[in-house]
């Protein structure tokens, strides 16, 4: 990999924005370790690289949210120290962001959408001069070829308008001479594939007219495809700055995960062919002698689902079997757990969920598949699972509230007994179960969530991102609380975006993409890097080792 | 199956930086509790002290604590603080409905109209405004909960409206002749000293008491006011639940209705405004006693009883006639204030 670094020498009067040397920590997490960055004038430049590689961490200090322990930041000759350097500085330096979430006012029209970040142009009286703000939106949306009139509401924009309007008003005030450097986080992750096409080479074409870009994206092929240099992050590092070749996807890859290809050669594609150089050791490891095949009852089956983003998923889960499901943002992980549980209809395909008394009636709602043994963590704690206002035992009950019913009233005494009991066992830390749930920490929120579950006794447990913003040691205690369901039989289907999570946890993976199973990676195979590649690859896979049944396309 | 039985200890001890929550600590948990205790009787004995005031302050002393003036404040205040419960019903679940003022008063005025105008017997006609009170909730219900609309502007919508229907029936007139002497006899009698149509407020108070502490229904209510995208997750069927309470407040605001007409023998036409705003009032305020930061029965009866006192004291000192709602305002101000303040004020949605 040093040898990739080498190859970056361009002439520092091409140079638009250079970054060196930034070190960043978070408490005990070092989440960036020396990353170095280079981009020339007029290019389409890609920051590619693994979750939790830093890419992201990067983007923030770049744009002033997060501040850097230590490194240079250099943008048109000018240098800043990284520790002195904010969001003043950032847009003063001449760089603009889009992120994912466009920060677009969906009812308002795109000229006013462009107007509330530079200003309405005013008259005397401050009178809005309306059409001198819509002759300017205009001749902006022509400059970056959306076709629509300044007086559209953005709502009714197609989504690759809306992301271009929004870098539109990031560049707004760009004029001739000033060179503004156009950072994208993930421009494309939420759209479909033709709407990134547009999307992509509208911003090709920027570029090709002088424009400077910076991409962070997942998507390999499209970054291939738009991008001119290359920078990988691993581990908060740059491993590689390709500039003016390109390098194929597998390239990119070796380059995220730090695997020779030489290894899986052809067979890069197999599900697990990448291996880790050191499989750390992991606690699965020690309950895999008593893992699926001891119990092969199917607890849930999915045939064929489609709906939303997903494409016809097949996926088996048995008993007591802990499995994961990965994939880059908008694959439909979270749509294939809430699809499951009753909360989306599927359009076509069939959800089976047998429980402990035989197959689950076919209504599908949330009321008949919790009845059936179903349950799920959602990935949004406070909007989806909390009741921040409510004391922590309402929020332990609330999923039983039927069994302390008598006639006579609520039998609170057990109610408060039970509570009690779950907070020990689960080991939530709190003064009393009276306090408000909002009073805890989110690890201990979330193990208020899990609790509420796990009382149930389900067949199957959905998990949304279980650990997300949840401190080490209670993730530490909501494992031990997942595997222990796991091994008193409860199927456990685990979506997340922490791939070391789904390797520590799960006994086999299935990694989504477009909406289709596209591996099921289980043993041995189950590393980081070997998941990291299942994901961003496109390419077709092969079939996989027999391990499994039915749970591949 | 209780989970008491299965509950294993904990043996695993990993190293943590806090003590397990088996060995709480006492002195915060004390003060706290101790504070709680204050602030969910604050209500109360603001109530005791109000009372004790106008009892002993010489220009009210002589006529404010006798069984006369006690009898004419719970009295008139019955209907209130029915229209109170129905009002925390909706609020529970996070949704206002503010034409609950003028449901009582065109069930005031179908009761009346259907036994002046129509000859019909009195049954039938408390059963049409009763029944009034169920269909406008209905509607609500159906607007707000299925169609998604704010319930706010839609229940002021239907005030409104039902504020021009009450003009268009009755002719602006007040409808006095022809009415069932036994309803105005009912509102004027007493049993044990008390006002027979206080008893009814017991009873709806009772009931809905029930209904909200000790039934998993009135737990799943609470949980939609508190975050409903969570409560449609662990199962509740949150449009149906919210729909029944905007029903429910419509039924017990019919009965208000007709409260209302068996205390003053006629039915005048008005909006319902000068009646739901008290209740309101007395609605905020509660949330502020017995459970804070909750709406609840027994504040909600405590919070009424406050204002009403409250004037009435005022009343007989010889304060002026603007005093009264003078102080429900400021009253109401200062619980949604305190409430706030207090930080555990739940954004109802609007």
């Amino acid at each position: 990999m040093s040898s990739a670094l080498a190859a970056a020498a361009p002439s520092d009067s091409e140079i638009a924005l250079r970054v060196s040397g930034l070190g960043k920590r978070f408490g005990a997490t070092v989440a960036l370790d020396g990353a170095d960055l280079a981009l020339r004038h007029g290019t389409v430049h890609a920051l590619v690289g693994g979750n939790g590689c830093g890419k992201s961490t990067v983007i923030k200090v770049l744009a002033g949210v997060h501040r850097a322990d230590v490194g240079r930041i250099e943008v048109a000759g000018r240098t800043w120290d990284a520790s002195d350097y904010d969001p003043r500085t950032a847009r003063a330096a001449g760089l603009r962001f889009v992120h994912q979430d466009l920060g677009l006012f969906p009812q308002l029209s795109i000229a006013e959408n462009v107007a509330l970040d530079a200003g309405y142009p005013t008259a005397t009286g401050s009178r809005v001069r309306w059409g001198a703000l819509h002759r300017r939106v205009a001749g902006l949306l022509e400059a970056y070829e959306v076709e629509a009139d300044p007086r559209t509401p953005v709502g009714a924009l197609r989504p690759a308008q809306r992301t271009l309007v929004a870098i539109c008003r990031a560049l707004q005030d760009q004029e001739a001479d000033q060179r503004l450097v156009l950072v994208l986080d993930e421009p494309t992750a939420t759209l479909p594939q033709h709407e990134s096409d547009v999307l992509l080479e509208a911003v090709r074409r920027r570029a090709d007219k002088g424009q400077t870009v910076l991409i962070v994206s997942h998507r390999m092929p499209e970054v291939l495809g738009v991008c001119e240099d290359f920078t990988v992050f691993r581990d908060g590092r740059t491993v590689a700055a390709l500039v003016g070749r390109r390098p194929t996807e597998q390239d990119l890859v070796r380059h995220m995960t730090g695997v020779d290809p030489a290894v899986s050669s052809d067979r890069a594609l197999a599900p697990g062919a990448i291996r880790s150089g050191s499989p750390a050791p992991r606690a699965k490891q020690l309950r895999r002698g008593s893992s699926p095949a001891a119990d092969p009852g199917v607890v849930l089956s999915v045939r064929g689902l489609t709906g939303g983003p997903l494409r016809g998923v097949d996926l088996d889960v048995h008993r007591g079997e802990i499995v994961g499901v990965a994939g880059l943002v908008g694959s439909g992980r979270s749509s294939l757990l809430r699809t499951v549980f009753g909360e989306l209809p599927p359009v076509s395909g069939s959800v089976d969920v047998r429980s402990a008394d035989g197959p689950a009636r076919p209504t599908q709602d949330i009321g008949s598949r919790m009845d059936a043994g179903v349950a799920l963590v959602p990935e949004d704690r406070a909007g989806e699972a909390a009741f921040a206002d409510l004391a922590v035992r309402d929020n332990l009950t609330v999923t039983v509230r039927r069994r302390y019913w008598r006639p006579w009233g609520m039998d609170t005494r057990a109610e408060e007994a039970d509570a009690g009991a779950l907070v020990d066992r689960y080991g939530v830390r709190t003064a009393s179960t009276a306090i408000p749930l909002a009073a805890l920490s989110g690890g201990n929120q979330q193990k208020v969530v899990l609790a509420r579950w796990l009382q149930r006794t389900p067949s199957l447990l959905l998990l949304d991102e279980p650990t997300q913003g949840v401190d080490v040691m209670s993730r530490a205690d909501i494992y031990a609380s997942v595997r222990e369901a796991a091994a008193a039989g409860c199927a456990v289907l685990v979506a997340s975006s922490d791939l070391l999570e789904l390797c520590s946890l799960c006994d086999r993976v299935v990694v989504l993409r477009d909406g289709r199973i596209t591996a099921d990676v289980a043993g041995d195979d189950l590393t980081p890097d070997g998941l990291t590649a299942l994901t961003q690859l496109t390419a077709d896979t092969p079939p996989r080792s027999a391990a499994h049944q039915g749970a591949i396309r | 199956m209780s989970t008491t039985d299965t509950v294993p200890v904990r043996t695993d001890g990993e190293p943590g930086p806090e003590p397990r929550p088996a060995a709480r600590d006492r002195s915060p948990a004390t003060s706290r509790r101790l504070r709680g205790l204050a602030e969910r009787h604050a209500l109360l004995l603001l109530l005791v002290a109000v009372a004790a005031f106008f009892s002993f302050y010489p220009p009210s002393a002589e006529r404010f604590a006798t069984s006369a003036n006690l009898n004419v404040l719970l009295g008139n205040q019955a209907t209130v603080a029915l229209l109170a419960l129905a009002v925390i019903l909706p609020l529970v679940c996070g949704y206002f409905d503010f034409s609950l003022g003028a449901v009582a008063v065109a069930s005031t005025v179908l009761t009346a109209g259907l036994m002046s105008f129509r000859d019909l017997p009195l049954g039938v006609a408390m059963a049409a405004g009763i029944g009034l009170g169920v269909a406008v909730g209905f509607v609500n219900g159906l607007l707000v909960t299925r169609l998604g609309l704010n319930s706010f502007v839609t229940t002021l919508g239907m005030a409104t409206l039902l504020g021009g229907l009450i003009q268009w029936y009755t002719g602006g007139q007040t409808i006095q002749a022809g009415l069932d002497p036994r309803l105005a006899r009912f509102g004027s009698a007493t049993l044990l000293g008390i006002p027979q149509v206080v008893y009814v407020v017991v009873v709806v108070a009772v009931l809905l008491w029930y209904l909200l502490t000790q039934t998993p229904f009135g737990r799943g209510l609470y949980a939609i006011g508190s975050n409903p995208r969570s409560a449609a997750l662990v199962g509740i069927r949150v449009q149906r639940s919210a729909w029944t309470t905007f029903v429910l407040a419509g039924a017990i605001a019919g009965v208000v209705g007709v409260l209302a007409l068996a205390r003053s023998g006629s039915a005048t036409a008005d909006t319902g405004t000068p009646m739901l705003f008290p209740a309101l009032a007395a609605a905020f305020l509660g949330a502020t006693a017995v459970r804070p930061g909750f709406f609840n029965v027994v504040g909600t009866i405590i919070g009424v009883l406050f204002v009403s006192v409250a004037v009435s004291g005022l009343t007989l000192s010889g304060a002026s006639a603007w005093a009264s709602p003078v102080f429900n305002g400021a009253s109401l101000l200062v619980a949604v204030g305190l409430s706030h303040y207090l930080g555990r004020s739940r954004g109802v949605r609007t």
